[in-house]
């Protein structure tokens, strides 16, 4: 202890938790000093200043053995900080790798891998569109492999201007549907869902 | 004068479990053809025939249906416009015929209330895989009063009687007036029962 700025009296003024073994042998050494300059300038009475001298050391010791305890004490919780720590980082990273595998779902919720080529993309109204249009397709086909049959059977000479004629009285043209001008329009008439006209 | 290509319509329908053979009866129906690859029906498809019954062409439209869970917010919608339905089990599976309350259930919730119904146990060529004996589909036919026949579309048991017979009881039902509607409806909505062509 050389060194000016730690000065071995330094030691009495520190914070008592922060003191070190080192500090009590600073502290021992200042007042051993003390009491040797004593103990020089008062003869006769070194039996009192040695017996006080006892009492001294042992109060030291006492507080040695007490700063070695904190000390460790100390050293024991900084170890067990750092080990929850640690663990706690490992228990949250887990937790974020989880959370991304599974998330918390409920009982009627299903995860979609979307890298999975085959994984479902549609909604229920989509395909159900789509099967209408299917259906209706198949439905005007029909109809049309019908006539086409009733041409290829000579029921209807090609050159000669047909006319579907209609309950209702309207009629159509087939040869304008076979060019497909007025497709959309007959086709909603063959097909419309007409409640008045139910047998 | 040209002539009418048919005189009624008929709108039937196919349900019943995934795999007891609705497209297969179908098919043997319409094409007389059976194939074994089994693919599964997405949502509804439907196919024509036309048959003679009592001096009168009647166009069949029968629709088949999907048997899996997964498409039956769609299949239901197509009961309310059939005038008929089939509703087929496999003979070989038990599964499908306890599951037949279940379709009961179904057409008395989405069906008209006069619909024709029929059961049919299906795949009765398996004699050798049976487990539902032809006893428990009568009874179960007869405490719902409908017409119960097993089929096989493979071999080509009772499919066209089936049909014939179904059509035969909704003919008795329909009045002798003459159908004046020109329309096929193909949407989920009502039926028509008759359509009638001039075109040749």
């Amino acid at each position: 202890m050389e060194d000016p700025d730690s000065s071995p009296e330094l030691a009495l003024e520190k914070d008592p938790f922060q003191l070190t073994v080192e500090d009590v042998y600073d502290i021992s050494y200042v007042i051993g000093r003390d009491l040797l300059k004593i103990g020089s300038e008062s003869k006769g009475q070194s039996g009192r200043i040695s017996e006080l001298q006892f009492k001294i050391v042992r109060v030291l010791e006492l507080l040695e053995a007490m700063v070695n305890q904190c000390s460790l004490n100390v050293e024991e919780l900084k170890m067990e900080k750092d080990n929850l720590k640690k663990e706690l980082e490992r228990v949250l990273s887990e937790g974020a790798r989880g959370d991304a595998g599974q998330l918390n779902l409920g009982p009627d919720k299903q995860v979609i891998d979307l890298t999975d080529p085959n994984r479902p993309r549609f909604t229920l109204q989509e395909l159900r569109e789509v099967l209408q249009e299917r259906n209706r397709l198949k439905a005007q086909l029909l109809i049309v492999q019908e006539e086409l049959q009733c041409y290829k059977s000579g029921s209807i000479p090609p050159n000669e201007e047909q006319f579907v004629t209609m309950e209702n009285g309207s009629t159509a043209s087939s040869t304008e549907r076979a060019a497909g001008n007025n497709e959309y329009t007959m086709i909603k008439r063959l097909f419309s869902f007409k409640p008045g006209k139910q047998a | 004068m040209a002539k009418k290509t048919y005189d009624l319509l008929f709108k039937l329908l196919l349900i019943g479990d995934s795999g007891v053979g609705k497209t297969c009866v179908l098919f043997r129906f319409s094409d007389d053809a059976f194939n074994t690859t089994f693919i599964s029906t997405i949502g509804i498809d439907f196919k024509i025939k036309t048959v003679e019954l009592q001096g009168k062409k009647i166009k069949l439209q029968i629709w088949d249906t999907a048997g899996q869970e997964r498409f039956h917010t769609i299949t239901t919608s197509y009961y309310r416009g059939a005038m008929g339905i089939m509703l087929v089990y496999d003979i070989t599976n038990a599964k499908s015929f306890e599951n037949i309350s279940k379709w009961l259930r179904n057409i008395d919730e989405h069906a008209n209330e006069d619909v024709e119904r029929m059961l049919l146990g299906n795949k009765c060529d398996m004699e050798d895989k049976r487990v539902v004996p032809k006893t428990k589909g009568e009874q179960i036919a007869r405490e719902h009063g409908i017409r119960f026949f097993e089929t096989s579309a493979k071999a080509n048991v009772n499919i066209e009687k089936a049909f014939l017979t179904l059509a035969e009881d909704i003919l008795r039902k329909t009045p002798v007036k003459e159908p004046n509607s020109e329309n096929v409806d193909i949407s989920s909505g009502g039926g028509v029962t008759g359509w009638k062509s001039k075109c040749c």
